[in-house]
């Protein structure tokens, strides 16, 4: 895979609060990259650093091998950027809206026409052509700024907030979007504190807190990488004294940091062990007699790694 | 991994690159923003109304003229026609400095704010267009309404040739004026609405901005005169803060300048329009201000078409005798400037106002380029910086 944006020690200062500090980042081509932080983490500024509208304090920001800082032009031809909160022209239709862009972007008139109807077709918006604007639903307004940011063909895509506002349908058409958009060939960053929506599609995250990338990788590395220790859930087919005494016996293994006894009946054990303990364990278990029903890996997911990994002191706001 | 397909784009560079990308982002913003304002009827019903109440006007204005000379005793009825010319150009062309001068502004103030309040300025600054297209896009499509208004009132000015006393070079001077105007004032207007976040201020500035430059210098220009009187020797003081008048700010009223090219219909010197002209800005310092005894009003127009007077109106040098004809017009001597295109002379005030205006719209612009251009600021546009250390500071890399 080859590198598509790369970010060297970027820091923004804004009059004395430090926005991002020194971030390190490196997006392969294709990916859809995921920036996950609170609110106010720095995801925004360092989108928006990307997409040529912020000068860094320093470090150094490049995409397709150029820098944004001394190529702005140039950057801004390959980049599509969609912001947090963007607005909408008013008196204007769709197809104005698109076509705006397009000249914007030099399209010669034959070529703007067919691009117009083919991103409209591609983000569902063709029967809206004549229509206003302003009279889209916020789900619409999202994806025709999605168009607008595609109409030069852009190689990186950088999204901040996509799914902000949206209903959940209208998330999961985003999301079919963004794949669609993977399949086409486009590198796609996007930021988002709502980590569900992040973890079903993308390929690699950085997780961001307080200007900082705390860590950064394929999703399944990360979880690897900073796993401490897992969470396993057993349940049993007994009851009372029966069970705490199962669980008591499973306390005693030297793999299981803790052992407790859910109200549902299940006992839910820390685990410091890997994937081979964790086999040796249920085979001792069902050897020593106990009747199990059950016997999993609780699912870490996204949500609980970025938890474990901010311990921030603030509540993240997820979905 | 797909290939990417090459963007559509048209390719960067050439030798004239760069100029066709601006006149493209130009265009785009121009197509753009008159799709919006002339969609549907409303600025044609703007117009109409607009001319119909300029044409009320002129035709009020003529009644009055009508009624004076019906007055036996208010001059010879073979004048009474340039008069009513003069007055209705007068009448006219000042109604439509006024329009220009607070139309032409408050269709600009709000052009880069609102983008900012609607938050399309940075979908805008993020497409290769450049700042300096997206500063002429938008001050070209705001004005190109106000100069639709100046231009419809041209069949409505030719009026006054059916009364004479006003020539062709009159309206076309009266014309450079408005139209210099509407620029100068409509970049003052993008300044204010690029340096500024908010429409509202942005608006009330360049209302106050053009206040200070209508009545704001004129007032300056009289207290100055009436601080910096005549000594008992007969010498002009210095003013308030021991300078001299500052003559130059009389350059920038757009009415003053509108009023020297009304002077330039009048066929003596000391009419009403060289009057004050002269008596706010003397083209010559410490000139004599020759009052003919009329006073005021219309000085005996000459019949039209009025030829460019050889002789300059205004602006006598001291000392500098008066040659006159037996008839008491002032006949050519040696101090007459040469001619210059549309009967400017190097002494009137008009001209320094289109070139005041010229200039200073230049500056307007590329000010406000840099202030819409998101990260190559000019340092002294910057907020100033931080000042105190962020506590956690970490260790950068050099800048």
């Amino acid at each position: 895979m080859t590198e598509i944006v790369r970010t060297e020690g970027l820091v923004k200062r804004y009059d004395g609060t430090l926005a991002v500090a020194g971030v390190d980042l490196t997006v392969d081509a294709g990916e859809i990259f995921g920036l996950v932080g609170p609110n106010g983490a720095g995801k925004t500024t360092t989108l928006r650093i990307l997409a040529t509208l912020l000068a860094p304090s320093a470090g150094t920001a490049e995409i397709a091998g150029m820098s944004v800082t001394r190529n702005p032009d140039q950057v801004r031809r390959v980049i599509g950027f969609m912001p947090d909160s963007f607005g909408v022209y008013d008196d204007m239709k769709v197809w104005e809206y698109l076509d705006f862009f397009a000249r914007c972007y030099g399209i010669a008139p034959a070529a703007r026409r067919r691009v117009i109807t083919d991103l409209l077709e591609l983000v569902d918006l063709a029967p809206k052509r004549h229509e206003y604007v302003q009279t889209l639903s916020r789900g619409m307004q999202q994806r025709l700024c999605l168009a607008h940011s595609l109409v030069h063909d852009p190689q990186v895509l950088l999204l901040d907030e996509p799914a902000s506002g949206l209903d959940p349908r209208a998330r999961v058409e985003l999301r079919e979007l963004l794949r669609e958009l993977r399949a086409m060939g486009k590198t796609i960053l996007i930021s988002s504190h709502i980590l569900p929506e992040l973890e079903e599609l993308c390929t690699s995250v950085a997780i961001i807190d307080r200007g900082q990338v705390l860590a950064q990788g394929r999703v399944a590395e990360i979880e690897k990488r900073l796993r401490f220790g897992a969470v396993l859930r057993v349940k049993l087919l007994l009851e009372g004294e029966a069970l705490e005494a199962a669980r008591d016996r499973l306390a005693g293994d030297d793999d299981v940091a803790s052992a407790v006894l859910l109200d549902d009946g299940t006992i839910e054990l820390g685990f410091r062990g890997d994937d081979e303990a964790t086999a040796r364990l249920l085979k001792e278990t069902v050897a020593a007699g106990l009747p199990v029903v059950s016997f999993s890996r609780a699912a870490s997911d996204l949500e609980e790694l970025f938890l474990q990994v901010t311990a921030a002191d603030e509540p993240v706001a997820a979905a | 991994m797909a290939e990417i397909t090459a963007a559509p784009v048209l390719p960067p560079n050439p030798r004239f690159g760069a100029v066709l990308r601006a006149i493209g982002g130009i265009a785009a913003i121009g197509v753009k923003e008159l799709r919006g304002r002339m969609r549907g009827r409303r600025a044609f019903i703007i117009l109409t109304i607009y001319l119909l109440l300029l044409g009320g006007f002129a035709l009020m204005v003529e009644q009055i003229m009508e009624q004076q000379f019906q007055n036996p005793f208010a001059g010879a009825s073979a004048t009474a026609g340039p008069a009513i010319g003069q007055a209705i150009f007068a009448a006219v062309l000042l109604l439509m400095t006024l329009q220009v001068v607070f139309l032409a502004p408050s269709s600009t103030a709000g052009a880069i704010s609102l983008e900012r309040e609607k938050q399309t300025l940075e979908l805008l600054v993020t497409t290769p267009i450049s700042s300096f297209a997206i500063v002429i896009g938008k001050l070209l499509s705001a004005l190109v309404y106000v100069f639709l208004l100046i231009a419809a009132s041209v069949p409505l000015m030719a009026v006054v040739f059916v009364f004479g006393g006003v020539g062709p070079e009159d309206i076309v001077r009266g014309y450079i004026v408005l139209i210099v105007t509407a620029l100068g004032l409509g970049s003052f207007g993008l300044l204010c609405s690029s340096l500024v976040k908010r429409t509202t201020a942005s608006t009330a500035i360049t209302i106050f901005g053009v206040l200070a430059i209508t009545i704001g210098t004129v007032f300056l220009l009289v207290f100055w005169q009436a601080m910096g009187s005549f000594d008992a020797t007969g010498n002009r003081r210095p003013g308030p803060l021991g300078i001299r008048t500052p003559y130059p700010l009389a350059w920038i009223n757009p009415f003053l300048a509108q009023a020297d090219v009304l002077c330039g219909t009048e066929s003596t010197f000391g009419g009403g329009w060289c009057s004050v002209v002269q008596g706010l800005a003397p083209t010559a310092d410490n000139g004599v201000i020759i009052n003919n005894g009329g006073g005021g009003g219309v000085a005996v127009p000459a019949p039209m078409p009025m030829p460019v007077p050889a002789v300059p109106e205004k602006g006598f040098a001291p000392g500098v005798a008066v040659a006159i004809d037996d008839q008491g017009n002032p006949v050519a001597n040696d101090v007459a400037a040469p001619d210059q295109p549309f009967g400017a002379r190097q002494d009137t005030l008009w001209p320094k106002t289109v070139a005041m205006w010229l200039g200073m719209s230049v500056f307007f612009i590329l000010l406000s380029v840099q202030a819409v251009s998101p990260t190559r600021r000019w340092r002294f546009l910057r907020r100033p910086r931080r000042r105190g250390k962020s506590p956690e500071s970490p260790e950068s890399p050099a800048p």
